[in-house]
């Protein structure tokens, strides 16, 4: 061994970390309107590329003991392109860690570009320490000249998914003076190397080292394509950064937890809530129950689009498919002035914009549906991603219904659901480089289509049944939104229009409804950096819709007449055809100024709805503060108020609507910490005070009609809550594809209350507040939800060899309940049922809920597509929970309902 | 719609989980002190004008016959003292509030059908005010539901304890073409479509189940008319609804009958299965119709069962 030494360094798959969405996301507050990049679910256009290499020193200890080593750096390069922060992942120890990192330091790359604006970015960095043998007496120029060349090219692709790998070394051999190549955005290399043997060595983040033989002929050129093993899952990638935060709390999913999270069935809505702020839903329903708030009262979008119907089939899976999505934000509360229309959080799913390097696609089957995706460049710029899935138990419930002579029974439930999503304006041509470098405007877009079917038919009929029954329901919406991202300068504009059609119908005996829904709306969102302290944010939230029933159905009791008690009449048929109209507007503007360690955003909403008669306006002023005490731990905290419009069909005409309905609104504040522990290591925690007032409720008051009558209003805005809580959040995210283990624990500690101003409505069917007995006087206290303790586990370990081990505990403090108290019977003839005596109002719970849920994924590699299985299991230990309770009927014994007995479903899913 | 839907699904699985379990105590299993019934003659009075005065009182006004259907078999006879109050508030489960309440009867009997003559529209409460006017006064619907005074009736045998509410309608012809209620009235049952007469128990032998029907009513259900809350006329038309009851096993429904909000009518088609072990006994059945406006009357059938 000479004693030489050479310190040589690999760039590698940059472009395998930056390609990850939730990295290239929103730049740092200092760069250009980052609230509006993240409308745009900005992506990277430009990756950076290093200009400067400082050769590091081999460490003197090392060299004499004659040791080598390969340091595995994570680079923070900030927009400028220098770096900003550099990280060993796996410490090599002997000074190589130190030497490497200094070296490092002195680097300087291009600034990479995420939309087209230089953006901080993270790359991973392998610095290689080599010995070399003492070289040789250099040749004359003679003997270079006339030495023959062999060529090597070709093109590195992922095994398993056809990912081109950019960033890779190829060379020939461990000589660190040989010749090598660096792979291209295509993942495409030309090396040239003498000829002969070459013993073919591929280095690139996040594969395993590739290695071959190749003979190489004098004067000719090899053409290979290298298909490289990933050290983790296929297709995966390693969320290395987050986003700046800079409301108070926003957690983020990544497409990989929301597929692999256990005991939800893969589903993007269901994984949030295993987050802090969100109580457990009965059984396995996805309702979002976030801070004390009711169901409805969170609103979920698509790239800023409201989803119309979340849930498939009777709150079955959501419609947003896991496969399309990017990452999923939620916001607990204390969310901005560009968001509104939601008095508790904030659900934004981020679609996933189509490959630029090939065709990829997968297939998934599960119990319930199957579907697929599909993405891929169309050309220069302009990509295209897809995905349906369609269910199919229609086809396989009529297998297992009973069939009895005489009767018919039919169950016919079925969905489907799709995204479709066109990109442009990425195109990154000699022209728009210039212009770009000069200052020059730059835009990029992309068209989104989503939507949703589903139906429900049942038949039951025949002399044996209790009646000849029928129900047909289906409900269906599509939305087309473009986005289109203008940025120059320090100015930036994404505009999104939108347009929706929804449609629901339903039969029920001779019970009719059509509806018809339009809508069209506009997002405007301009933000402006007026100076590195000062960034302000302006636009406009509009959205039209107008919804038309035709209605057919027996005269219903209490809306049109004073029901007897345990009235069954038949009632003469009513014909409606009813059409309404509304408009939802927001202004809203907010600015993020830096003072010293401090960040204060101050912003206001200003709400006005049109919607019949109805003409409502609210204000909502906001507030969030962060205070960078460290590197590392940041003070937070937001106050601000909120608004939520009923929707349209609740302003319809009395009896059936309440066309003087007011916004709902709420106070929202909270106040946090948060600390990163560890580059991989966070904890946040954040205390919240909630208080909702205008909320709906219903049904409403009785009111006197002037001329003559009285009517039961259906909805009024009596609702009323108040939630305080506390929020730990504690992340271990994998430091790089090697790392194996992940996960997060949740806890929160919460008291919800709910119920309504006023007395008790005369006819309670109330959907929110007392809805879980008592004697019916009480119009406030806990509320159902509340559960005081939630706490969730979730884990996931990468075993190796495609196994993958996912697991997900919960427990929760029961739901409230009024105690029956029986000591005599209470019968209402007329009704032919009894009534309760009760003790005090929510003054038990059910028994504390705990579950314990777990995932095995096992995937086979191929040359070019992988082949994934996954066995998801609910309730692995089949704790039996108490998801509600009921009495007899004669109100003496409390009865428990049990949750959902162990579960597994199996999975499979080809991807290439 | 959407609400309606998550709501829904929802009520889908915990029904579901309901059909899970199962409580012990069966409604239409009797087995100690009930009020399966009440049924006045007249099931409802109309005045012939809706102005409140002294002549339209003075109709409504008029002696009514009041029956309970009392059954405790496991009381070998024991007496059950009875006590039977009107009032206004129809919260008011057990007439508690004195001031409003009148005291219509009170005495002892055993199990059987209880029968009394009352008149619910005179009684009067504090201040010598008509129980009448305190029941409007007390109604939110200001009486387009017609007045519906509570008449609650408060049994007790040793420990056991019933209060059995059962609103007297009384009308005025607020809309166009109101007619006074006809009690309803069942034309007889069948037992695997055979007649069972109401004099001698049918012999029933082994584990069944038994179907047992009720002969056809529809042409007995009435039409009729009630005020809308905007003071139209609304035309309704009655679906009768049969309890069944039995001293021994179970009826697959314990209820039949009625219209769900679609207008789909329910069959009066039950089957009832004799307890599992039990011995040769006369089993005694009751099926109680109600016509969902205050009109309801009952049925008695006995069977020798042998297993």
């Amino acid at each position: 061994m000479s004693p030489k030494s050479k310190a040589r360094s690999a760039l590698t798959a940059a472009s395998l970390l930056l390609a990850s969405p939730a990295l290239a996301q929103a730049p740092q507050a200092d760069a250009p309107t980052p609230e509006a990049a993240a409308q745009a679910q900005p992506v990277m256009t430009k990756p950076p590329a290093l200009l400067q290499q400082v050769e590091a020193t081999y460490p003197p200890e090392a060299l004499a003991a004659g040791l080598t080593a390969s340091v595995r750096l994570i680079i923070t390069i900030a927009a400028d392109g220098s770096v900003s922060d550099v990280l060993p992942t796996e410490p090599a120890g002997h000074g190589f860690d130190e030497a490497a990192i200094a070296a490092v330091r002195q680097f300087r790359f291009s600034p990479a570009e995420v939309d087209g604006v230089p953006a901080p970015v993270q790359v991973e960095y392998v610095y290689h320490f080599t010995l070399a043998a003492p070289p040789q007496e250099a040749p004359g120029p003679e003997q270079v000249q006339a030495a023959p060349k062999a060529t090597l090219t070709g093109q590195l692709i992922s095994r398993g998914s056809r990912s081109r790998v950019a960033g890779a070394t190829v060379r020939c051999g461990d000589d660190p003076e040989a010749p090598e190549a660096l792979s291209d955005a295509d993942g495409r290399f030309t090396l040239e190397v003498p000829p002969g043997e070459c013993a073919v060595r591929v280095v690139a983040s996040g594969f395993q080292l590739y290695q071959t033989k190749e003979q190489l002929q004098a004067n000719e050129t090899t053409e290979v394509n290298f298909f490289l093993a990933p050290t983790a899952g296929a297709l995966e990638t390693v969320v290395r950064s987050e986003r700046p935060k800079k409301e108070v709390v926003r957690r983020t999913i990544t497409r990989q937890e929301a597929q692999k999270t256990p005991g939800t069935f893969g589903d993007p809505i269901r994984v949030i809530q295993t987050l802090p702020g969100v109580a457990r839903a009965p059984f396995i329903s996805g309702q979002l129950l976030v801070r004390g708030s009711n169901p409805g009262q969170t609103a979920t979008m698509m790239d800023g689009v409201s989803i119309p119907l979340l849930f498939h089939l009777l709150g079955g899976p959501s419609v947003v498919n896991a496969e399309f999505i990017d990452q999923l934000d939620f916001f607990p509360g204390g969310y901005g002035s560009q968001y509104g229309r939601a008095v508790g959080g904030i659900v934004e799913v981020g679609t996933r914009k189509g490959a630029a390097d090939t065709f990829h696609g997968s297939v998934k089957v599960d119990l319930l549906d199957a579907g697929f995706f599909l993405e891929a460049p169309v050309t220069d710029g302009i990509s295209v991603a897809a995905a349906a899935r369609r269910s199919y138990i229609d086809t396989l419930l009529p297998l297992v219904l009973p069939k009895d002579e005489g009767s018919t029974l039919s169950v016919v439930p079925r969905y489907w659901d799709y995204q479709v999503r066109v990109d442009f304006g990425a195109k990154r041509d000699a022209r728009s480089e210039a212009e770009a470098q000069a200052g020059g405007a730059r835009s990029t877009g992309y068209v989104m289509a989503f939507g949703s079917d589903d139906q429900l038919r049942l038949v039951s009929s025949g002399p044996e049944t209790e009646r000849d029954l029928s129900v047909d329901t289906h409900t269906l919406f599509h939305r087309i939104k473009g986005d289109w991202t203008y940025r120059k300068g320090a100015l930036t504009s994404v505009f999104t229009p939108y347009v929706g059609y929804d449609g629901t119908s339903f039969k029920f005996g001779a019970a009719k409804q059509n509806g018809v829904g339009y809508t069209v709306g506009a997002r405007e969102v301009l933000g402006l950096e007026l100076s590195s302290e000062l960034t302000v944010r302006t636009g406009l939230d509009l959205v039209y819709e107008h919804q038309s029933f035709d209605v057919e159905f027996p005269a219903p009791e209490n809306f049109e007449y004073v029901a007897f008690p345990g009235a069954e009449s038949v009632g003469e048929l009513l014909v409606e055809k009813i059409g309404l109209g509304s408009f939802d507007g927001a202004l809203f503007v907010e600015a993020d100024l830096k003072v010293g360690k401090f960040t204060f955003t101050p912003g206001v909403r200003g709400n006005f709805q049109r919607a019949g008669d109805a003409r409502n306006v609210a204000l909502d002023p906001r507030l969030w503060v962060r205070f960078e005490a460290t590197e590392r731990t940041q003070l937070k905290g937001s106050l601000g108020l909120y608004s939520q419009p009923a929707e349209t069909f609740r302003f319809i005409t009395l009896p059936y609507g309440n066309p003087e309905l007011a916004y709902q609104r709420a106070f929202q504040s909270s106040l946090g910490v948060e600390h990163r522990l560890t580059d991989v290591f966070n904890v946040d925690v954040t205390g919240f005070f909630n208080r909702r007032y205008n909320n709906i409720a219903a049904p409403g008051e009785l009111r006197s009609l002037p001329k003559g009558g009285v009517i039961q209003v259906p909805y009024s805005n009596q609702g009323i809550g108040r939630a305080l809580g506390l929020e730990v959040m504690v992340k271990k995210q994998r430091a790089s594809a090697s790392d194996r283990w992940s996960g997060w624990l949740s806890y929160t500690f919460s008291q919800s209350l709910d119920g309504r101003t006023g007395p008790a409505p005369e006819q309670n069917g109330s959907d929110f507040g007392g809805g879980f007995g008592g004697n019916g006087d009480e119009t406030y206290g806990l509320s159902p939800f509340d559960q005081t303790h939630i706490l969730t586990l979730v884990s996931n370990y990468v075993l190796g060899n495609g196994w993958e081990l996912g697991g997900r505990f919960r427990y929760t403090t029961g739901r409230p309940t009024t105690p029956i108290n029986h000591t005599f019977d209470l019968y209402q003839v007329d009704r032919n049922r009894f009534n309760g005596t009760y003790g005090p109002y929510a003054s038990s719970r059910t028994s504390g809920f705990h579950q314990l849920d777990m995932r095995l994924d096992k995937s086979w590699q191929f040359q070019s597509w992988t082949l994934g299985v996954y066995l998801d299991v609910q309730n692995l230990y089949n704790a039996e929970n108490v998801e509600f309770t009921f009495n007899d009927y004669r109100q003496r014994r409390e009865y428990e309902v049990p949750g959902i007995p162990i579960l597994p479903v199996v999975g499979v899913k080809g991807s290439f | 719609m959407k609400a309606l839907l998550h709501t829904g699904g929802l009520l889908l699985l915990a029904l579901a989980s309901f059909a899970c379990v199962e409580p012990e105590d069966k409604p239409s299993n009797v087995h100690d002190l009930r009020v399966l019934g009440v049924s006045t003659e007249k099931p409802e009075l109309i005045a012939s004008t809706c102005d409140q005065t002294p002549e339209a009182f003075d109709e409504l006004a008029e002696e009514l016959t009041y029956r309970a259907l009392l059954v405790d078999p496991a009381g070998e006879g024991r007496p059950i003292q009875y006590t039977l109050w009107a009032c206004a508030d129809q919260d008011d489960r057990t007439c508690k509030n004195e001031k409003d309440r009148a005291l219509l009867a009170e005495g002892t009997t055993v199990a059987g059908e209880l029968t009394l003559s009352i008149r619910p529209g005179a009684a009067r409460v504090a201040d010598d005010k008509l129980l009448l006017e305190r029941v409007l006064e007390e109604d939110a619907y200001k009486g387009l539901g017609g007045i519906r005074m509570p008449l609650v009736l408060r049994a007790v045998a040793g420990n056991e304890e019933v209060y059995a509410q059962k609103l007297m309608v009384f009308w005025c012809p607020v809309v166009e073409g109101m007619t006074a209620n006809v009690q309803p009235v069942l034309p007889g049952l069948r037992v695997d479509d055979v007649a069972w007469p109401e004099g001698e128990p049918l012999e029933l032998s082994g584990p069944g189940p038994f179907v047992v029907t009720a002969d056809d009513v529809s042409a007995l259900e009435e039409s009729y008319v009630v005020p809308g809350l905007r003071l139209q006329a609304v035309h309704l038309k009655e679906a009768w609804e049969i309890a069944w009851y039995s001293t021994l096993g179970e009826f697959s429904l314990s209820e039949t009958g009625g219209a769900d909000f679609g207008g789909q009518e329910g069959r009066h088609r039950v089957e009832w299965e004799p307890a599992e072990g039990a011995a040769a006994q006369e089993v005694t059945f009751w099926a109680v119709v109600r016509d969902g406006r205050g009109g309801s009357s009952w049925l008695v059938r006995r069977a020798r069962w042998n297993p």
